[in-house]
């Protein structure tokens, strides 16, 4: 071959890769020679991103029949998108992972690999709340077709220091988070020194709020009821807090307004937040005071949803591929791997066993802040099997969420909108 | 006369003819053909005719775009002109000085709109943020400038205000270079003032330069979408939500890709339309002027 001939294969590499961005054709020299590659798109930044590049490293080095090669693809609906622009244009890698939200739309418009008829599906020992089986209602009626990856759940994130100086428990209840979150805001004149309370006017807390007070957002029959009553009083709660000044809402939407929290968290201008378990190790290691996770309280009932994403195969990758990536998803399921990606990130271990052993060993008694997603498990609610719930989600519930919190709308008369749009145009 | 080589235009025209065929108008045909289907990229496109045109109109997204991208540009335009004007009568001056400075006005023009975006992101923080914290030292009351549905508008305007003034300036300055000297010195000799001057001489020479930058900065506002992303996400409340962002949320949030052609058809003939406007208004010569 000739140093032209080579020349020129490598800008035509070096151009299709800044042009298409993916992991393709000319990437492949990045693969040991005589292994199976796959890639592997992933959507995490940060302290999770070198957590899961760490145990994808610690596979291709494990065995030498597969190379992994992750790629980060931005936050979960860049990814998600991006995925659905290479399944579309024949390009997608065969292993990703996506939102639970949106795996019966990905289900019902074919493009998973159902995965139950692979080597050892049966014997990898989930804990179904956060499997397929109890993720989703009736999850178990419908073909497997994902895996838990990073799973989560709403927690309580307290300023120890605070919380310690003013002789306060972590709320248990609606009423005392109120009482808390007022006691603890710090006013100077008309301007807030620091909030009792922060979350982010987001969907998935939403859907905490309307559980908690005794609602469902979809009714078992398919009805998007968006919690009757239940879902009015979760604005309420919201509003209320907002408009004493004991809450801040945060700018910015999506992940822009969980990082806004987070970062209200750590300066100290939020004596208690609510986001995810997924930030737990993140605010631990950066928190200049002791962080005290808890429950979410309960107004009629305790309940949270589950979060995070789960596992996916691309049902038109290439076979050899699909068995690369099968491979890789047995290592993350045993109980090292797991175990490690819990501990070092704050996600559920998504075994049985990891969880026993993680109790046995001691860790959750060290721990007892990495407990709390775990706990909550016993009334996580099952999201509806429902291809259009992301839809709900995205282009109904959220805009209003923030109007009737920002714009001070009546949360009876939104919610009442946003029921007769969903069901219209999606039911 | 014929020319000897009548081919050889075309064949030199080829190459950007091919680009723009290929990254701009088979684009744009595809969105008129996608934008009378259900489609989401995933399942088979669905044709329902005119629907994701109704459901745009009926929904009130359409409307809201527009009124939100229309707001920010006609502060955009007037502000990027005022200030990229004025830039440039007060540094139009030789000088090591002067030129340092519009070379530091320009360079944030030469920044990339993501770190821009993050630096405002840092100076409008409502806690923390330096515009805050210096706002509060002085005793004058703060906003929460990105919180606020009815101020965010205007933050991100302000910002691109301050991305674009200088690209406005360096054109206003050429503009003002151009304007032959015997002008001034003839107005002067007639005993006009400075203001004048400037409305007499100075303002009616800069009329084609003043409708380059008004285009520009009008196309220029119309696609803002790196600081709505980075700064907002569309929000609060929809806020911020300007054209190109509602048709980014639609294909790749909502994953509709129809609904989100039609959106950039009714866009590409809005910013067609606004375009001929615009430079019809500024080129067009007063009633009775000699050509």
């Amino acid at each position: 071959m000739s140093a032209r001939t080579l020349a020129r294969r490598s800008l035509v590499c070096g151009s299709a890769a800044a042009i298409g961005g993916v992991f393709l054709g000319c990437n492949d020299r990045r693969i040991p020679p005589g292994r199976t590659g796959v890639s592997l798109w992933f959507t995490y930044g940060g302290r999770n991103r070198e957590v899961l590049e760490k145990l994808v490293q610690a596979f291709n080095t494990a065995q030498n029949r597969y190379y992994v090669h992750g790629v980060f693809q931005g936050d979960y609906f860049e990814g998600l998108a991006k995925l659905r622009t290479a399944i579309a244009a024949r390009a997608a890698p065969a292993l990703s992972h996506v939102v639970g939200e949106v795996i019966p739309y990905l289900a019902e418009a074919g493009v998973l690999e159902p995965l139950a008829s692979y080597p050892g599906a049966a014997e990898l020992d989930l804990i179904p709340e956060l499997a397929q089986q109890k993720s989703w209602v009736g999850g178990d009626a419908h073909p497997l077709v994902c895996l838990p990856f990073n799973r989560s759940t709403p927690i309580a994130y307290l300023n120890g220091e605070i919380f310690a100086r003013a002789k306060l428990e972590p709320p248990t209840t609606w009423d005392e988070l109120r009482q808390t979150a007022r006691a603890l805001t710090l006013k100077s004149g008309d301007q807030v020194q620091r909030y009792g309370f922060g979350c982010p006017i987001s969907w998935w807390f939403w859907v905490a709020l309307v559980g908690q007070a005794g609602g469902e957002v979809v009714e078992r029959d398919g009805t998007v009821s968006l919690g009757g009553e239940a879902g009015v009083r979760a604005i309420q709660f919201w509003q209320t807090l907002v408009a004493d000044g004991s809450m801040k809402p945060p700018p910015g939407r999506d992940y822009n307004a969980w990082e806004a929290t987070n970062q209200d968290y750590l300066a100290g201008r939020a004596a208690m937040i609510w986001t995810s378990t997924a930030f737990l190790k993140y605010l631990e290691d950066n928190a200049r005071f002791p962080v005290v996770a808890a429950r979410l309280p309960r107004d009629r009932r305790f309940a949270v949803p589950t979060g995070g994403t789960h596992w996916v195969m691309v049902r038109g990758a290439p076979a050899e591929e699909k068995a690369a990536a099968w491979e890789f998803l047995r290592f993350m399921h045993e109980p090292e791997q797991a175990m490690a990606w819990a501990t070092r990130t704050g996600y559920m271990p998504v075994t049985r066993s990891a969880i026993g052993r993680l109790e046995r060993e001691g860790y959750y008694a060290k721990h007892p802040n990495d407990r709390i997603a775990v706990d909550q498990l016993a009334v996580a609610m099952p999201w509806p099997w429902s291809p259009t719930l992301f839809r709900v989600q995205q282009e109904i519930v959220q805009p209003r969420l923030e109007s009737a919190v920002f714009s001070k709308k009546d949360a009876r008369a939104v919610l009442d909108q946003a029921r007769a749009l969903a069901n219209r145009s999606l039911g | 006369m014929k020319p000897r080589r009548p081919i050889d235009p075309y064949w030199m025209l080829a190459p950007t003819a091919l680009l723009l065929a290929l990254f701009f108008f088979y684009p744009l045909l595809f969105a008129v053909e996608k934008s009378f289907y259900d489609w989401d990229l995933l399942t088979p496109p669905r044709y329902v005719g005119f629907d994701n045109y109704r459901a745009l109109l009926e929904s009130g997204e359409l409307l809201d775009a527009f009124t939100t991208t229309l707001s920010l540009s006609v502060v955009v335009v007037i502000g990027s002109m005022a200030l990229g004007l004025g830039l440039a009568l007060a540094l139009n001056r030789p000088g090591a000085f002067a030129s340092a400075v519009r070379a530091a006005i320009f360079s944030a023009y030469v920044v990339s709109w993501v770190s821009v975006a993050l630096l405002w992101l840092w100076v409008l923080d409502s806690s923390a943020g330096a515009l805050t914290l210096t706002l509060r030292k002085l005793g004058i009351p703060t906003l929460d400038w990105l919180g606020n549905p009815r101020v965010a508008l205007y933050s991100l305007a302000g910002v691109t205000i301050w991305k674009i003034a200088g690209y406005a300036m360096v054109l206003f300055v050429a503009g003002l270079q151009d304007i032959p000297r015997q002008l001034y010195e003839a107005a002067a000799l007639d005993g006009a003032g400075a203001v004048r001057r400037f409305f007499n001489v100075t303002w009616p020479l800069l009329r084609p330069t003043a409708a380059f930058v008004g285009t520009t900065s009008l196309i220029l506002s119309f696609q803002v979408f790196d600081v709505v992303r980075v700064m907002t996400q569309g929000g609060p409340v929809r806020s911020t939500t300007v054209f190109v962002y509602a048709i980014y949320e639609q294909i790749f949030i909502n994953l509709r890709v129809g609904r989100a052609s039609a959106e950039v058809v009714v866009f590409f003939v809005v910013l067609l339309a606004l375009t001929a406007l615009q430079l019809w208004a500024w080129r067009g010569k007063p009633k009775g002027a000699r050509a």
